[in-house]
């Protein structure tokens, strides 16, 4: 069956300053297969598809391609040799036009010059592939960022790829989106393409791949044959840790006579939320499901006031308040973990105390400085009780892993001691582990009368943790379910329109 | 071990070896170079030292608050122009009308206060301009205070109708001129400010707010802090200290000139806090390392003049030597000069 | 007939709202307003007279052949604060070289220009290979310019030689058919086009072509876009970089020559501050200083709306011509305030919210 292979890897070595990235790995691609690379946060993975593009330089190992033994310096050399990939974050330029950034580089001529005509017609064919139908004239930043992710995809697949290399493909799609992606995946596999498949769903995994290998702290685990495997025994691969230990987790116990912690009227924000009403208890913990876009996210900028709250009332403890900016909400004892850690969360910067400091700090105001002594206690005390793991808290938090980061970021609010915590997608991109550790602070906070208003894409951990879950579809709440006994199922029928029920 | 790799790849020791390098050069060529000498009558200091650091007070005071614009990943083009606003409005209280009167002596039209006040409010001002472009508008920072530093000498034109005026006024003249304590008063005002500035900034959060912005202003805004009332703050803060640097210039030649008062401060400003290792894309900033920065552009200028080089070529003299510390400075090559200095420790720790 | 009408139209309006050309409209659009306004005010004058027009372009082309590199540089997202002091370097050589030296005047423009691109490739180097923020690398750049510049001389020199003479005087008159001496005449006031003019546009053409015809081009807009994205996607960064810089300083030299043809004279301290016009022409032209926006139409708009200004306070006769330089700082005001708005606004991102459709 040699001949159906069309990439190998053997012994890949590569050394960062500290630690080995990859030892000795190995990794084969056949023809036509979708082969999903597995792994925690710093297993390697992305190490292994940067060394294959040229990113990264190997210093030991041999990658042959249709046999042929090749040494890719960059991710043009890479593209040319046949290696196409598609990276996490969206790499296109979002001044240039949808048709341009599928082309540049490698734009048609004629007599010499650009063909924009051809340019413009042959993304205009190649999109509808995908069924994207749009103006491919316009510059790239007017699309959405499923748009903008599916160019990529199809600036990729149009150079002639022997091999695909997807990177969290699906990360910033929504259902609909992901199954148009699978489609076209299908389609480039029944063309003998072979696709490197990096996502941290392991729905998606099972639903896609052929085979799986997993690789853990730079050595390689294994490799396996879709359906020779369950979903735990390779979650238990991956991270190497006993599974009932993640998953015995048990909801927060809601006290009856809780009282009302916040109660939301009519909120909205004309064109992204509205008429939004819902209230929430003492110790409760809120899940928000739904949609990418469904208006989740917008919800709880609106009530932490990162953007403005134009109608409806909301009142905390039962007094009414305005909440006009951050600030407002920060003095209110409302905290705010975003979705976008690196954009929202993260000061790249600085170290982890002033990270986890910083919010207390806004609080207190610039006058009050809080003395290093104080800082370095706060730092010291959240890094022991999130276990976040770094030498010492003067270390840059940009320097930390995604997991690790978000941990920071929670320890800086938790440091402000509020009554309300938001946390939007504070698990998405991070490990297992970490996430599962995340998930259990979450509910023993709870437990202690923190309320928390937790929002996620992923469902089961919405379902495992909630008290009551509220489902919103395009900007509006479209359901409330009690949290102990609902199912994926309940839930997606409210998002896919079937049902509008309250069974609380 | 740690912390000699860190002690290396800190620019503010590359910025302290490099003026310690032009001094030795100095010391080495003329050793009367570093000779103080205190004038029997004036009881003031004398001396190149002395005089380089006078000399570099106006570049000091503005750099201070350009330390605090580039950490915010912004600049600010329009200190030089500033410098000249503040410069002639001075004069214009001092003289207000050169045809009514015609001779500059030891005379003030307006009071005095108003002729150091009135100045300042309007930089400042200018400043805010500039901060509220930025801060509220969102302009980008280059273009913001380019508006500034074109219109700005049009303004000052303005103000003296065009004309250069000069005074004899004593008050005035000392700003520039005077001494206290044996110091050439510019330096007096320098430590006043630099002190007063590093207090503020690192007595209070300021500092780490100004930080916090300057890496990422969407998540400071999301942890609560108003980004664009810092960016004002900052903004005014650089309008005020480039009308204060411009009263000890235009003081100094007690006069007021609106084309050529502080023309290219702005490069020396921005160039004072690169070289003192303050990156220009916002973040950790450092104002001691501004001050040096400030010193090593005011050494090579007193050094260049003191071996008898026409002024004008001190530029080329000003280029090469600020070539070789940005380019040691360049991450490229400290990153280079880290892993050499790494490997170095290891062979040692072999044989050792 | 009527759906070929409104496919018309519909491709008007999408010409007009995409906000890539929408700047370059306002500046066009501006310029023609100020004209109109002039025209109104002074057409007496003789504002609407052919010669004033071309005045315009006689007088600035020095500034609007370094524009064409400015551009460039500033789409990448750089800056480059040379290119007055090489364009004074420039001058100075060829004064000092002809006058001084002897030299031919060729040979003097062929160095210089040699000069001014290795000056470009040295600065580009700095950015691009030792990562020096571009403001700082430049700044050093000109800082040796104007120092090597006073090196050679500190005095003006007047230029005294045959061909820079002839170069200098060549000129194209717009002429008019006489009826009365039945032959061709020179219009009354005379307007011309000469050799820095020729320069101006053949180098304005050339760097549209560069731009919207070449792999090149628009290279140099991803990069300003974003570098990051451009690297992942194997464009050139570097080669890209290095190329515009090299490029600015050809420009920075050729603006040199044509400003040594136009004051006949080569100074340490001539064209100070003139980077500041080339930048500003560049911003009021609707170039991006944050990078991947700009056009070569929009450019020279910028170069002629600015250099308009002063030829209106001229033709005023009462205001002071410092006026010039608070108007320039308001107009540019006005349009990164307007950038801001078409940028970051909602019309730039709301625009065209195109879910994809389903089938």
């Amino acid at each position: 069956m040699e001949h159906d292979v069309i990439l190998t890897m053997r012994g890949i070595e590569i050394q960062f300053p500290g630690v080995k990235a990859l030892d000795g790995v190995d990794f084969t691609l056949r023809r036509g297969e979708v082969h999903a690379l597995l792994g925690e946060n710093g297993a390697g993975k992305s190490t292994l598809i940067k060394c294959l593009t040229g990113v990264n330089k190997m210093d030991a190992g041999k990658i042959e391609l249709e046999g042929k033994e090749i040494r890719p310096t960059n991710p043009q050399n890479a593209m040319e040799l046949g290696i196409s990939t598609v990276f996490q974050e969206i790499n296109l330029c979002d001044n240039l036009s949808v048709a341009e950034n599928i082309f540049i580089g490698r734009q048609p001529m004629k007599r010499g010059q650009i063909d924009w005509k051809e340019i413009n017609k042959r993304s205009a064919e190649l999109l509808e592939r995908f069924h994207v139908h749009i103006d491919v004239t316009r510059p790239l930043s007017q699309y959405s960022t499923a748009i903008q992710q599916m160019v990529s995809i199809a600036r990729a697949v149009d150079v002639d790829a022997k091999v695909l290399i997807l990177d969290e493909p699906t990360s910033s799609l929504d259902n609909d989106e992901v199954k148009r992606l699978f489609d076209v995946m299908r389609a480039l596999k029944a063309q003998g393409i072979a696709i490197i498949f990096i996502t941290h769903f392991l729905d998606q995994v099972f639903e896609m791949s052929d085979r799986m290998t997993v690789l853990r702290n730079g050595h390689l685990i294994g490799v396996y044959n879709a359906g020779e495997i369950t979903k735990l025994e390779l979650v238990s691969n991956m991270i190497g840790k006993d599974l009932d230990e993640i998953f015995d987790l048990k909801r927060a116990t809601q006290q009856e006579n809780a009282e009302t912690m916040l109660e939301a009227e009519h909120i909205g924000v004309p064109g992204k939320v509205e008429d939004i009403s819902f209230n929430q208890k003492k110790g409760e913990l809120l899940g928000f499901a739904g949609l990418l876009g469904s208006g989740r996210t917008e919800t709880a900028e609106m009530i932490f006031g990162v953007t403005k709250m134009q109608n409806g009332d909301l009142k905390i403890a039962g007094v009414p308040v305005k909440i006009g900016e951050p600030m407002d909400a920060i003095n209110h004892k409302i905290a705010f973990c975003p979705e976008d850690r690196k954009r929202d969360g993260i000061i790249g910067d600085l170290t982890i105390r002033e990270n986890i400091a910083l919010a207390l700090q806004a609080r207190r105001g610039m006058m009050k400085p809080m003395s290093r002594k104080e800082q370095d206690e706060l730092a010291d005390k959240y890094i022991k009780m999130l276990s976040i793991a770094t030498p010492d808290a003067e270390k840059k938090i940009g320097e930390l892993s995604g997991g690790n980061q978000q941990k920071v970021i929670l320890a800086r609010w938790m440091a402000t001691e509020p009554d309300l915590l938001i946390l939007d997608e504070p698990t998405r991109g991070i490990d297992v582990g970490a996430k599962a550790e995340i998930q259990r602070l979450m509910l023993q906070m709870c437990e202690e009368g923190m309320s928390i208003i937790f929002i996620s894409s992923e469902l089961d951990e919405i379902i495992r943790c909630s008290n009551r879950i509220i489902v919103m579809r395009d900007g509006k709440k479209a359901g409330e379910l009690n949290g102990e006994n609902c199912t994926q199922a309940d839930i997606m029928r409210i998002i896919a329109g079937e049902k509008d029920g309250e069974n609380a | 071990m740690k912390s000699k790799e860190s002690f290396l790849k800190n620019k503010l020791t590359w910025a302290i070896i490099a003026e310690l390098l032009i001094l030795l050069v100095a010391g080495i060529l003329r050793p009367e170079f570093f000779s103080l000498e205190i004038n029997p009558t004036t009881g003031m200091l004398y001396g190149s030292l002395v005089d380089i650091i006078n000399r570099s007070a106006e570049i000091t005071i503005i750099a201070m608050g350009m330390t605090l614009v580039i950490a915010l990943g912004g600049t600010d083009i329009s200190v030089g122009a500033l410098v000249a606003v503040a410069g002639a409005f001075a004069l214009k209280f001092l003289r207000w009308d050169v045809t009514l009167y015609p001779t500059p002596g030891d005379y003030t039209i307006y009071p005095f206060i108003i002729v150091i006040a009135v100045p300042l409010i309007i930089c400042t001002l200018m400043g805010l301009f500039n901060g509220l472009l930025i801060g509220k508008l969102k302009l980008q920072p280059i273009i913001a205070t380019l508006i500034l530093m074109v219109a700005g000498r049009g303004i000052a034109q303005i103000a003296t109708n065009g004309k250069q005026f000069t005074t004899g006024y004593t008050p005035y003249r000392f700003i520039g001129q005077g001494s206290f304590l044996g110091l050439p008063f510019p330096i007096i005002i320098t430590i006043v400010v630099c002190a007063a500035m590093m207090i503020f900034v690192r007595k209070t959060a300021f500092g780490t707010f100004v930080e916090s912005v300057g890496v990422n202003p969407s998540a400071s805004r999301v942890t609560g802090l108003k980004s664009s009332r810092i960016i004002i703050i900052v903004y005014t803060l650089t309008g005020l200290l480039s009308g204060i640097a411009g009263l000890i210039y235009s003081s100094r030649i007690a006069s007021c000139d609106s084309n050529n008062a502080g023309v290219n401060y702005e490069m020396d400003a921005i160039l004072a806090v690169v070289l003192g290792g303050t990156s220009m894309t916002g973040g950790k900033f450092s104002m001691t390392g501004t001050i040096i920065g400030s010193l090593i552009i005011r050494t090579i200028t007193t050094l260049v003049y003191y071996f008898g080089i026409t002024s004008e070529s001190i530029m080329a003299f000003k280029a090469a030597i600020i070539l070789v510390v940005i380019v040691i400075q360049s991450e490229p090559v400290r990153k280079k000069l880290a892993t050499m200095q790494a490997r170095k420790q290891k062979v040692g720790e072999l044989r050792g | 007939m009527s759906s070929v009408g409104k496919k018309k139209s519909n491709r008007f309006v999408n010409f007009i709202t995409n906000p890539k050309y929408l700047m370059v409209l306002a500046t066009i659009g501006i310029f023609l307003v100020i004209y109109a306004f002039g025209a109104a005010m002074y057409g007496d004058k003789g504002f609407t007279k052919l010669r004033t027009f071309m005045l315009l372009f006689v007088d600035n082309a020095y500034i609007g052949i370094s524009a064409v590199g400015m551009t460039m540089v500033l789409i990448t997202g750089g800056i480059d604060l040379s290119v007055a002091a090489v364009a004074s370097l420039t001058g100075m050589f060829i004064a000092y070289g002809t006058t001084v030296l002897n030299i031919d005047p060729i040979v003097c423009m062929v160095f210089s220009i040699i000069v001014g691109i290795g000056l470009g490739l040295g600065m580009g180097a700095l950015v691009t290979y030792l990562k020096i923020p571009p403001f700082v690398a430049t700044l050093t750049g000109m800082f040796l310019a104007r120092g090597v510049c006073s090196l050679i001389s500190r005095d003006s020199i007047s230029i005294n030689n045959e061909l820079i003479d002839k170069l200098a005087g060549w000129k194209v008159n717009f002429m008019t058919w006489s009826a009365e001496k039945a032959q061709w005449v020179k219009i009354k006031p005379v307007a011309y086009v000469n050799l820095n003019v020729v320069l101006f546009i053949v180098m304005i053409l050339v760097g549209a072509y560069i731009l919207q015809k070449t792999r090149l081009g628009r290279n140099i807009y991803a990069v300003g876009g974003n570098e990051q994205s451009a690297r992942l996607m194997g464009l050139p960064v570097n080669k890209t970089k290095m190329f515009v810089y090299g490029f600015n300083g050809f420009c920075s030299a050729l603006a040199g020559i044509a400003y040594a043809l136009y004051v006949k004279s080569g100074w340490n301290l001539a064209l100070q501050g003139g980077e500041l016009d080339v930048i500003s022409s560049a911003v009021i032209g609707g170039v991006l200083l944050s990078g991947g926006v700009g056009y070569m139409v929009g450019t020279s708009f910028g170069v002629l709306l600015k250099a308009i200004i002063p030829s209106l306070i001229t033709f005023n006769g009462t205001l002071s011509s410092w006026w010039g330089k608070i108007i320039t700082g308001l107009l540019v005001l006005i349009f990164v305030v307007l950038q801001q708005v078409v940028m970051n606004g909602q019309f730039f991102k709301k625009k065209a919210k195109a879910v994809p459709q389903k089938e």
